[in-house]
């Protein structure tokens, strides 16, 4: 009788548990959508904030192409690096002494708080090689903050290609280089870029590291990456602390959600499509 | 063969690259924090006084800031730890395979939800509830940081554990079973025990995660440098630089004690990411 009553407990307990998690994450998601979907028109995709408090009418033009422009500097410069540093990690790397040293820098990036890697790209790039606020600033620094990420995932699935193949290709006496490119590459693209585009997602809902590198409060829609430029997660944070009308808010906040749904979802979908899923 | 070498060569130019970058950084902060040290000591960072860094005798020290990331993410782990391991038992053992399969996404869709939306919807419900119903004169607080923080470190507590469980699961099952043994007898002396270690080294990833996080915690306990009390201001580390680096002019005191406490934040955080280290070097999965 009494064990009954213990394993009665766990089940209330992890229920219980099950539910509220799954409640705040419908909560949280449906709260915003069904609060934004309100506001989102034509106009609001494609007008720039006007108003004051700034955002009080208008859309979120600017800071969707701005979002964008981090996004894809932030993804152009960490897939370069982290694919490569993967690949070297894998195939070209004899030193088992390196290869921990560079795994040790990488893991100590991934640890670093995203702040202080704006706070050092304030300092090196804003300052130090007079990037200024700017897209490129900006999308540095979020690249850097998912090179970890990208490399992490890019090496795990390299591991996984099957050793025999590698070693007929090599036995037929096929260079590395072409090994790579042809049968290595080729079989891991889709899931590389599965993790460049969640990588994508993530940086682009990052705030705090491009506060002081590249977001600014309002500008037009950038020309070049050497323009300063507005970002719907750093437009949202403005926003609240202005005290903008709610419902440009929720709308902004929907904008931001949808779009990183879009590329997580996106993501996901290729990855399951080689998979054949 | 020309190729070959060329391809080499990119590869490891451009792993250099990265790698040089990346050390780069923390020897820059280092390097930049070096001068705040040296004006007040590392025990002035300590010291019971105020966090005053444009007087004419500037005082640096962050206790209240260390104190409050540390209470701040801790509450947060407090509050998900048990509610997270509770899913995923719920996820692992108790749900069908296609309502785990149906659940299992929403768990990634909230851990990509970016931070600045959850510090929004902090401030709307969990401020706006406590100012309602408390009544307190301002609900930001240690506690409304604690929750949110909570919730956003919710997924990875879920994910870490779900992994290991559901292997569990797996590979005990058909044993299990034709022994005889109940589902709930299986999660209480099998699931829960063997998977220990994996719970914890998930509450430690959260706790790394939690003290790194900048916005929704900032949006939601008032940025004070106060010392933290559970339903009083505080401010955190990355809040701290995050509001007065803006402000700082580059090379004076101010700034470069900025870099220090980002330097003392990164210290914290990597204390906490060795004690995970150090419990997979022991894993038995």
């Amino acid at each position: 009788m009494d064990r009954r009553r213990k394993y009665k407990e766990i089940i209330i307990w992890s229920i219980l548990s099950a539910a509220i998690t799954f409640a705040v994450a419908f909560f949280i998601i449906g709260y915003i959508m069904l609060k934004g979907s309100r506001t989102i028109s034509a106009e609001f995709l494609l007008d720039s904030p006007k108003g004051f408090p700034l955002g009080s009418s208008g859309g979120v033009y600017p800071a969707i192409i701005g979002s964008l422009a981090f996004t894809g500097v932030a993804c152009a410069v960490a897939s370069l690096l982290a694919v490569s540093t993967a690949v070297y990690l894998k195939f070209y790397c004899t030193s088992r002494r390196l290869y921990n040293v560079i795994r040790l820098v990488i893991e100590s990036t991934a640890g670093m708080p995203s702040i202080v890697l704006g706070l050092f790209g304030y300092t090196l790039f804003v300052l130090k090689l007079g990037f200024g606020v700017s897209v490129l600033s900006g999308g540095l620094v979020l690249g850097i903050m998912i090179f970890p990420f990208i490399e992490v995932r890019v090496e795990k699935r390299l591991g996984e290609i099957e050793q025999d193949m590698l070693l007929s290709s090599y036995a037929l006496g096929v260079s590395r280089y072409y090994t790579i490119k042809r049968l290595v590459l080729r079989e891991a693209l889709a899931d590389i870029i599965s993790s460049v585009a969640l990588a994508g997602g993530f940086a682009m809902g990052a705030t705090a590291p491009i506060i002081l590198t590249g977001a600014v409060i309002y500008a037009k829609a950038p020309e070049s990456i050497m323009s300063p430029a507005m970002a719907l997660s750093y437009h949202l944070y403005v926003l609240v602390g202005e005290g903008a009308p709610l419902e440009y808010v929720y709308g902004t906040a929907t904008v931001l959600v949808m779009l990183i749904l879009a590329i997580n979802g996106a993501a996901m979908l290729i990855g399951r499509m080689k998979r054949g899923e | 063969m020309k190729r070959d070498k060329a391809f080499e060569l990119i590869i490891k130019a451009f792993t250099l690259v990265s790698v040089a970058i990346l050390g780069f950084i923390i020897f820059f902060i280092g390097a930049e924090s070096l001068p705040a040290f040296r004006y007040s000591g590392l025990a002035g960072f300590f010291t019971n006084e105020r966090w005053n860094p444009i007087g004419a005798d500037p005082v640096f020290s962050i206790l209240p800031m260390v104190l409050a990331t540390i209470y701040v993410s801790f509450l947060a782990v407090a509050i998900a730890l048990p509610i997270g391991v509770g899913t995923a038992v719920f996820l692992s053992c108790i749900a069908r395979e296609s309502a785990r399969r149906m659940l299992k996404p929403f768990i990634d869709l909230m851990a990509g939800l970016p931070s600045v939306v959850f510090g929004f919807m902090g401030l709307m419900v969990v401020v706006g509830y406590f100012e309602k119903h408390f009544s307190m004169s301002s609900g930001e607080s240690v506690l409304a940081g604690g929750i949110v923080l909570a919730i956003m470190i919710l997924p990875y507590i879920v994910s870490t554990c779900d992994t290991t469980m559901a292997e569990i699961m797996k590979s005990h099952k058909k044993t299990s079973d034709s022994l005889g043994v109940s589902k709930w007898h299986m999660i209480r002396y099998l699931v829960l025990p063997a998977a220990k270690r994996s719970i914890f080294a998930g509450a430690v990833l959260a706790l790394a995660r939690g003290m790194g996080e900048t916005m929704a915690v900032m949006m939601v306990i008032g940025n004070s440098p106060l010392f933290p009390r559970l339903l009083g201001k505080c401010e955190t580390i990355p809040a701290l630089i995050a509001l007065e680096m803006g402000g700082a002019p580059v090379g004076s005191l101010h700034y470069h004690a900025l870099f220090a406490a980002g330097l003392i934040l990164i210290i914290m955080r990597f204390a906490v990411s060795m004690a995970v280290w150090q419990i997979k070097k022991g894993s038995d999965f």
